[in-house]
């Protein structure tokens, strides 16, 4: 039988479905879930508008960032992910999204849900990036609209407003 | 046509031990491929490749591991991922080509996926830590019907994407020898853009005392159908003080044991053009 | 206190919804019975005939709805451009016969041309049939370049473009096929005067195939409805030409074909017209009563929807000692692929930005596009423009170091400014600091300075400087037609809904068009909403092109704000029994008599009495003035304010392997005014990105049968985060446009051509060998240095 019953916990709400074994995450979360932030770009791991995070004990943040097209559905069964919907409270935005917002690092937006996720992941990983680190942690996303310029800008933006809001608790 | 959004349908097997995985091993053979990362399989899979069966290693526990010891070396399982290779001190001061290969390989999406020991079952020619392993001596541990097999990475890579595994063993583990004194070593590529698969690769690993080369091991990738040891220029290398004139030497190597083509990524003719720079100057970031 | 909000670094009016993930493309759309349609592409062949198509077993696997070949959709041909509908009729006949692609055609042209098409329960199930139908071709001779098409003998594409010709400037239009100018005191042209010139250079250049690569793949949902109306969801750059065309192609009355722009997740001139709009249209219209939808794949975006016009473009440039130009000479040969789709066009432009640029005695430009067996080119961005940067910046800078004159002084003395004819003849230019633009930058990046220490250096990896200047367009009038019809709409709290249908590619235009709003009528920005898109609601506008949005459609959005803003006043004064001109009214809209502030009616009891206009029993009367107010603009243009432009590159190219470091990038923009700067930053920043990838890794690569070889990111490489430059804008508004709206020019497509022509020439710079085809790859460079027999210790 090439079905597959999984759990999902997606921005904190669990999913018990049944997944075809070929059926990508990806697929999986756009199709079955309607979880449209989610985008399809290129399919291969190359465009990571797909970016979502996942649970992961190695990792001192305690999660961090996957393309979705490249996990079969079924492999990911018992894993907590979010989505660039989930990143903040209670729906609202989180401190990379605002600053996304505020430096005016979107255009088209079509990366733009791919591109907080890994932001997100970046900073939890590496409070510290320097730009350098910023643009090659960057790597694997792909915009054609901005040249980057204003994405590295807003990551810097949340770095700061990150690190103040630390100090602060 | 293949389709980047939808894979070939195929049977998803998980099995929750090696010892099961192997026996999956054994009744598909090669009408399965394993899975541990997905980088691959799932691109394969876009590309209209794809096999009977998969097995994935998600539910195998234990394998996630990368061990290291001043007397035992370095011992990677199947499900370390690339950056969790990258991100052991250990790996870095210690092996500083592996490091680097892992480091700069795919995306930081893919390197939390893709795992090292995958890199090298793929046997890309144009892999990254295939190149860097290959130069490092590396061992690669089978786990079969009939139990355990080791072998030198040497004797790993056959052809163009042929390999020693045998179609019922799984690639369970891959061991680096412990580090000694004066051993260096070093990965570069040459890429079109930041993101991207190799050109060409060379990797070196060099046994170094009072200025000379008591032992090399300089590997390349891309410049032939599978990743490859320039023997000839080990052997120019080897009792040699480090100079400007042997470097020459060994760069001018360099051209006769390569045998690259042209395709999307660059042409032969470059190939050959800057494999000696590129051998020539992961040398010189080895020593220093 | 000044609510103003017109240059001000305000957030964006989408971003919250895009930075969710909640905005909606036409992928995310999904509807109740939505069906999926495949169409299925010629993956084997270049260029081949449809021999038979057999449906058998695609039609036996479960949830297939039905598969449809050529027979069974329109007849008709189509275009999938605007060519038609931009130009006057008799012009049209210049272009001839242009509608020649089918929505499945028997006569493949290029790898991924449509055949047939699946709809069926489920995108796999489509896709699994499309899989199962079996095409038998005969396969046709392989043209992949204009060179070998236009030989004679040449296997014909078409019986409509003898020759293989799809299109030249042509006789009617342009005497001797050239656009230009011959030299006004003896009417010689370049050939004459060549004799006279104390240095000519030339060069005989290749520009590539570049892909736009937006990152939302093409995407559109169709609806045949029971009640005969077909709706189409697409992400098109053009809505309402889109509407028209379709209506055309399926014959029905515009009032029955409704199309619906989605969010639009890139264009860069790809969604000009349509792509797949006819095949979903047509797979709904076998299934009326529910919405189909066709989605690509990643890969059908580079074999299925339009590129840039590569080709070969030679040119040559002659001058006198002191520098004065003399004469231009050019000629663009381009690759067409296998249908007319934009025709000619991109190829006179790059003639046009020619003509904008310097004052030569004459110019004389020509060009053709031959058919071949790729995919069609198209518009992509600057359209002709880069191509032109690439060719003319290189070598005005060959010149000038054989004339030995400073060619940031040359550029400045020579280019075109106030009063001159820009890139179309008879209009001329109304403002102009590039100037400006030259000395900021090479101001902001030490050109001098550098320039010298680099005259010095030794080693391996060398750096170098370049510089280009651009021209470029604010909408294309009075070539094309320039029209954008909105109605404001004053809702009952005095509140307005603008419609018109402006497309925001990612661009900001909305946020421009509504703080141009707002700034218009003097309220805040969360009392204007834009509502663009529904071509059932919004009047005509041309679409996203040609950098219009705030030249052309921004008047509009204005008059018809001023119009609202207007009837309010009106009726405020009959109520204050005032004349119009003595009252004013304040951001809390109050108005009120100038110098008599308590004489007042607040503009929201007006809107609301406007609508709820009660009769009151006591005295009779009615209460307020009736009447929802609306403001309306039908707006033509009648005036092009061309932006210019200085951009100057540093790079560092290693020797050894051939590789560039773009170490620096400054671009300074003659913006005129910038509505909102972060945009206006953003569409500069990211030109750059395209621009470095026109010069340095984008091309597309096909094998000897005309098979793509790099229909993915993993062998399409584009410049990366860490490949980027830190590009630096630097906005000039010192020249305000006086006919511009609010003084601005554009800046959409202007930001690629600098880039590609200065790193060109800083590549130059730094070893010494200039390059004549694009990109300048590792490849091209090592085999420079070998060829030139060069040494770098």
């Amino acid at each position: 039988m090439n079905k597959h019953p999984i759990t999902l916990t997606i921005n904190n709400q669990e999913y018990s479905i049944t997944v075809a074994g070929h059926h990508t995450l990806l697929q999986v979360m756009r199709d079955q879930l309607d979880l449209t932030e989610v985008k399809y770009g290129c399919g291969r791991g190359e465009c990571g508008a797909c970016t979502v995070l996942v649970d992961d004990d190695n990792e001192k943040s305690g999660r961090k960032a996957i393309d979705a097209c490249l996990a079969l559905a079924a492999t990911m069964d018992g894993k907590k992910l979010t989505t660039a919907r989930g990143l903040g409270e209670n729906g609202d935005l989180n401190a990379v999204q605002q600053a996304f917002v505020d430096e005016s690092g979107i255009q088209c937006g079509f990366c733009t849900p791919g591109m907080v996720v890994k932001s997100t992941d970046l900073l939890e990983k590496n409070p510290k990036a320097t730009e350098e680190e910023i643009r090659f942690g960057l790597e694997g996303n792909i915009c054609r609209c901005t040249g980057y310029v204003k994405i590295v800008d807003s990551v810097k933006k949340a770095q700061k407003v990150m690190t103040k809001n630390k100090k602060k608790k | 046509m293949p389709s980047s959004r939808i894979l070939p349908e195929f049977e998803l097997l998980m099995p929750q031990s090696v010892e099961e995985a192997v026996k999956l091993l054994k009744k598909y053979k090669a009408k399965a491929s394993v899975m541990a990362g997905g980088t691959d399989v799932v691109v394969s899979g876009t590309q209209g490749f794809a096999t009977e069966a998969v097995i994935s290693l998600a539910k195998v526990p234990g394998l996630d591991y990368v061990k290291f010891s001043k007397s035992g070396g370095l011992k990677i399982g199947a499900l370390a991922t690339l950056q969790m290779v990258a991100d052991s001190a250990d790996v870095k001061k210690n092996y500083p080509a592996l490091y680097k290969s892992a480091a700069i390989n795919g995306t930081p999406q893919t390197r939390n996926m893709g795992t090292v020991v995958g890199n090298v079952m793929r046997a890309s020619p144009s892999g990254d830590c295939a190149c860097a392993l290959l130069a490092l001596g590396a061992k690669i541990v089978f786990q079969g019907p009939n139990g355990k097999r080791e072998i030198s990475i040497d004797e790993f890579f056959i052809d163009y994407k042929k390999t020693a595994r045998k179609a019922d063993e799984l690639a369970v583990e891959i061991k680096l020898p412990a580090p000694k004194t004066g051993v260096v070593s070093a990965f570069n590529r040459i890429t079109r853009t930041t993101l991207d698969l190799s050109k060409i690769n060379a990797a070196v690993c060099l046994t170094v005392s009072g200025g000379v080369c008591k032992s090399a091991r300089i590997a390349m990738g891309a410049v032939a159908p599978k990743t490859i040891r320039l023997i000839d220029s080990e052997d120019l290398l080897k009792g040699q003080k480090i100079s400007d004139a042997i470097l020459d030497a060994i760069s001018a190597s360099v051209g006769s044991q390569i045998s690259p083509i042209d395709d999307v990524r660059s042409t032969a003719e470059y190939r050959r053009e800057v494999s000696p720079v590129l051998v020539r100057r992961t040398i010189e970031e080895a020593i220093g | 206190m000044s609510t103003s909000v017109v240059g001000k670094r305000i957030p964006k009016v989408d971003s919250r919804d895009k930075v969710l993930g909640t905005a909606e493309y036409a992928g995310d759309i999904r509807m109740k019975g939505m069906l999926y349609g495949k169409v299925v592409r010629c993956m084997e062949y270049s260029h081949a005939r449809v021999k038979s198509i057999d449906f058998k077993e695609a039609m036996k696997i479960p949830g297939v709805i039905k598969c449809l070949g050529p027979k069974d959709v329109t007849k008709k041909g189509y275009n999938t451009t605007i060519m038609k509908l931009l130009v006057p009729e008799e012009f049209c006949e210049v272009f001839g016969e242009i509608a020649e692609m089918f929505i499945f055609n028997q006569h493949v042209k290029y790898q991924g041309d449509a055949v047939c098409g699946v709809i069926a329960e489920t995108e796999e199930i489509a896709e699994r049939a499309a899989d199962k139908i079996k095409i038998k071709y005969e396969p046709l001779p392989v043209y992949m370049r204009a060179s070998e098409s236009r030989k004679k003998g040449a296997f014909q594409f078409t019986s409509l473009k003898p020759g293989n010709l799809a299109g030249e400037f042509d006789e009617a239009v342009f005497p001797d096929n050239a656009y230009g100018w011959p030299d006004a005191d003896t009417g010689k042209m370049g050939d004459d005067l060549e004799s006279e010139c104390d240095v000519v250079v030339e060069g005989n250049f290749y520009v590539p195939k570049q892909k736009q690569c937006q990152m939302e793949n093409h995407a559109y949902v169709a609806l045949y409805d029971n009640r005969g109306k077909l709706h189409c969801w697409t992400s098109t750059q053009m809505p309402k030409p889109v509407q028209v065309l379709l209506a055309e192609l399926f014959e029905l009355p515009m009032s029955r074909m409704r199309v619906f722009q989605t969010v639009v997740g890139g264009g860069f001139g790809v969604r000009l017209g349509m792509i797949a709009e006819p095949h979903a249209c047509a797979m709904a219209m076998a299934v009326p009563g529910r919405p189909v939808k066709v989605e690509f794949l990643r890969e059908e975006d580079w074999i299925a929807s339009e590129t840039r016009f590569p080709g070969n473009y030679d040119m040559k440039m002659g001058f006198k000692e002191d520098g004065t130009p003399i004469f231009v000479e050019a000629n663009f040969c381009a690759d067409k692929g296998g249908y007319y789709t934009h025709g000619n066009g991109p190829v006179f432009c790059a003639a046009a930005f020619v003509h904008g640029m310097y004052k030569w005695k004459t110019m004389r430009q020509k060009g053709q596009s031959y058919f071949t067996n790729n995919v069609p080119s198209g518009a992509y961005r600057g359209y002709g423009n880069p191509q032109t940067s690439f060719v003319q910046e290189q070598l005005v800078e060959e010149a000038c170091g054989k004339l030995g004159i400073d060619s940031i002084e040359w550029r400045k003395k020579w280019h075109k400014s106030i009063g001159d004819e820009t890139w179309l003849k008879g209009v001329t230019y109304a403002s102009d600091d590039l100037d400006g633009c030259i000395d900021l930058a090479v101001k902001d990046i030490k050109w001098y300075e550098k320039k010298k220490k680099y005259a010095k250096q030794k080693g391996k990896k060398r750096r170098g400087l370049g510089i280009a200047v651009m021209n470029h367009t604010s909408g294309a009038w009075p070539m094309l037609l320039e029209h954008t019809v909105c109605t404001a709409k004053l809702n009952e709290d005095c509140t307005v809904e603008l419609m018109a249908s402006i497309s925001d590619l990612g661009t900001g235009g909305h946020t421009a068009m509504t703080q141009m709003a707002a700034d218009t009528l003097g309220w805040p920005m969360e009392d204007i909403h834009l509502n663009s898109g529904d071509s059932d609601v919004c009047g005509f506008d041309i679409g996203a092109h040609a950098s219009r949005t705030v030249y052309c459609a921004g008047p509009a959005i204005i008059e018809a704000c001023e119009s609202v803003k207007k009837q309010l006043m009106e009726r405020a004064a009959q109520i204050l029994e005032a004349r119009v001109e003595d009252l004013q009214m304040d951001s809390k809209k109050v108005i009120s008599v100038k110098g008599n502030s308590k004489k007042s009616v607040d503009a929201r009891l007006i809107s609301k009495q406007g609508v709820y206009n009660f009769f009151d029993p006591v005295s009779g009367k009615q209460i307020g003035i009736p009447g929802q107010i609306q403001g309306y603009s039908s707006f033509l243009a009648n005036h092009c304010s061309p932006p210019m432009g200085a951009c100057i590159s540093e790079v560092e190219v290693d020797t050894e392997t051939g590789e560039v470091k773009v170490l620096e990038l400054v671009n300074a923009h003659d913006i005129g005014k910038a509505i909102h700067p972060p945009s206006v930053e953003g569409q500069l920043e990211g030109g750059a990105q395209q621009g470095l990838g026109f010069v340095t890794t984008e091309d597309i690569y096909y094998d000897e049968n005309g098979l793509c070889l790099n229909s993915d990111f993993t062998d399409y490489k584009m410049p990366g985060p860490s490949d980027m430059p830190k590009a630096k804008i630097i906005l000039v508004e010192t020249a305000p446009d006086p006919i511009a709206p609010m003084g601005a020019k554009s800046c959409g497509e202007s930001a690629l051509m600098g880039p590609i022509g200065s790193v060109a020439n800083a590549i130059a710079d730094a070893i010494g060998i200039r390059f004549y085809e694009a990109p300048v790859t590792p490849e091209r460079i090592l085999k420079g240095i070998k060829e030139s027999g060069k040494t770098f210790e």
